[in-house]
């Protein structure tokens, strides 16, 4: 009969918590958003999957081995623990007690040799971290998962609309006003009581705006690591849902004549240019911002390797078989996040309201943009374009195009769109740089 | 923090934020534009040399689409006849 109640209080049923059931059912609406509804599945898929994995009851998969052992361990070993991180259980109270303290001890009080030697202790005891904490580790914490994908999104982007039309790099600038007024909206917010963000977590939320997954991961992995779930959620969530969210915004900021003015053909770019491109772009992030050298470096790396057109093999994996690799490990390193304790909090609706608002304002501001270079400039500019500003690649491009087919079916912008649409990429890693380079 | 400094902080970093994403893409344009006006100067032929090729390509098969023809429909007559015997 022990034997039985052992196992029915080992079970998932028994330790199930409320946050953990509700977590597992945010897991499943994710699944459910990414295979129906087919938002972003690449990453949404395994980071659905792994908030389901992340919270299932006593499997510790997204906890460290400390942590782990907190939770799981016999009372012999809490009190080693407690030795090691030089606290006294107190005789009285019960094991459940000793948990909870130890919990606080561990994740505040105790110095950083008090904790490694209370790790060395549980790993000798048999306790591991968990897998999902261990790809947080390698993939994010390191911040190299991010990067590699920044590097094989730059080995998939083309440059060629950009460096014939060059002032469309004013429109992707232009865009990047919806991350730093989400920031100051964000900073609002906590400066009236109303949520309570700190100015590092208000720029991790702001990036969401750049409409740009991997580095909004990077930003908040640098700068607000407690928000990264939530954060990365809500990026890609809204980068599946710019077709909804931007037509409307596009069609308020411009008339119906405006929306049919026809661009002129692009000019051909030689091959010469787009291989001398990614270099002056590193230069210049050398000399002015080497802040957003890891981001930018790896993405000029990418896009060198396309367009030298000698490393056709390297260019290949960096655009297929690694950016794959990658992006599982990342997806699930990110699911880890979505752990109940923090990501079922007030501050989460916030950030997922936020992060809407910053879609808004970059579309409305690449669009405003695009009419006031279209008064200045010779060449006619469509103002649909400035809302590919908000990167969000090929996406953005898509939706321009769209709405100018439907002002005139004979006008095709997908080729103008994509100049601003890799523009942005370039502006939303260079807002990132300046807030790692102010904050970090 | 204080609370009014907090604002203060967000204001400035948006500025200072929104000038530097400006001024960099600004710099970035000029330099493309510099970049592309230089390789046009000095390397003309490299962007005629893709059309040329792109011509003598187009001309090639249009050549040989026609001498392919003849010999599929060669072939299949000759096929069509040997079947018939």
């Amino acid at each position: 009969m022990d034997k039985l109640i052992t196992l029915w209080e080992g079970s998932g049923l028994y330790n199930l918590e409320l946050g953990q059931a509700v977590m597992i059912l945010v897991g499943l609406g994710l699944l459910y958003l990414a295979i129906y509804k087919k938002f972003e599945p690449l990453l949404l898929v395994p980071i659905g999957f792994g908030g389901i994995l992340a919270n299932i009851p006593e499997a510790g998969l997204a906890i460290s081995a400390l942590d782990q052992a907190i939770g799981v361990a016999k009372p012999a070993v809490l009190q080693q623990i407690a030795s090691a991180l030089g606290a006294t259980l107190d005789p009285l109270s019960g094991v459940e007690a000793w948990r909870e303290s130890l919990k606080a001890i561990a994740h505040d009080a105790a110095a950083p040799d008090q904790l490694r030697a209370a790790k060395d202790i549980v790993m000798n005891v048999g306790y591991g971290d968990g897998m999902l904490y261990s790809f947080y580790n390698v993939a994010i914490a390191s911040g190299i998962a991010p990067l590699i994908i920044f590097m094989g999104v730059g080995a998939m982007t083309d440059f060629g609309p950009l460096l014939a039309n060059p002032r469309t790099l004013f429109l992707g600038a232009a865009a990047q006003f919806g991350i730093f007024a989400t920031l100051f909206g964000a900073v609002a917010l906590s400066s009236m009581g109303v949520m309570d963000f700190s100015l590092n977590q208000a720029a991790a939320i702001g990036i969401i705006g750049g409409a740009d997954g991997p580095t909004s991961i990077y930003v908040a992995s640098v700068l607000a690591p407690e928000l990264l779930g939530a954060i990365a959620v809500a990026a890609y969530a809204y980068m599946a849902l710019v077709p909804l969210i931007q037509p409307p915004i596009m069609r308020l900021l411009t008339t119906q004549k405006e929306r049919q003015i026809k661009m002129t053909q692009l000019r051909p770019v030689s091959k010469l240019e787009k291989v001398v491109f990614p270099l002056v772009l590193l230069i210049l992030v050398a000399l002015f911002l080497p802040d957003a050298a890891p981001l930018l470096g790896m993405f000029c790396f990418g896009n060198l390797m396309r367009e030298c057109g000698v490393v056709e093999r390297l260019s290949d994996t960096a655009q297929n078989a690694l950016i794959n690799i990658v992006t599982i490990i990342l997806g699930l390193a990110v699911g880890s996040k979505l752990m109940a304790e923090s990501f079922l909090s007030f501050e989460t609706l916030g950030i997922l309201g936020l992060g809407i608002v910053a879609f808004g304002i970059g579309t409305a501001a690449g669009v405003l943009m695009a009419k006031l270079l279209n008064m200045v400039s010779k060449m006619p500019i469509n103002p649909l374009i400035g809302a590919a500003g908000v990167s969000a690649v090929p996406m953005a491009a898509r939706v321009a195009n769209k709405v100018g087919l439907e002002s005139n079916p004979h006008n095709f912008l997908l080729m103008h769109a994509m100049g601003p649409n890799v523009a942005g990429v370039i502006g939303s890693a260079v807002a990132a740089g300046v807030m790692i380079k102010y904050l970090g | 923090m204080q609370e009014p400094e907090l604002l203060q902080e967000g204001l400035s970093l948006m500025g200072m934020g929104m000038g530097f994403v400006f001024v960099f893409l600004t710099v970035l344009v000029i330099s493309v534009t510099l970049m592309s006006k230089l390789i046009g100067r000095f390397q003309p032929a490299q962007v005629a040399a893709p059309n040329g090729r792109n011509n003598a390509k187009s001309s090639t098969p249009k050549g040989q689409d026609d001498e392919v023809m003849a010999v599929i429909s060669a072939a299949v007559h000759r096929y069509r006849s040997s079947r018939r015997k």
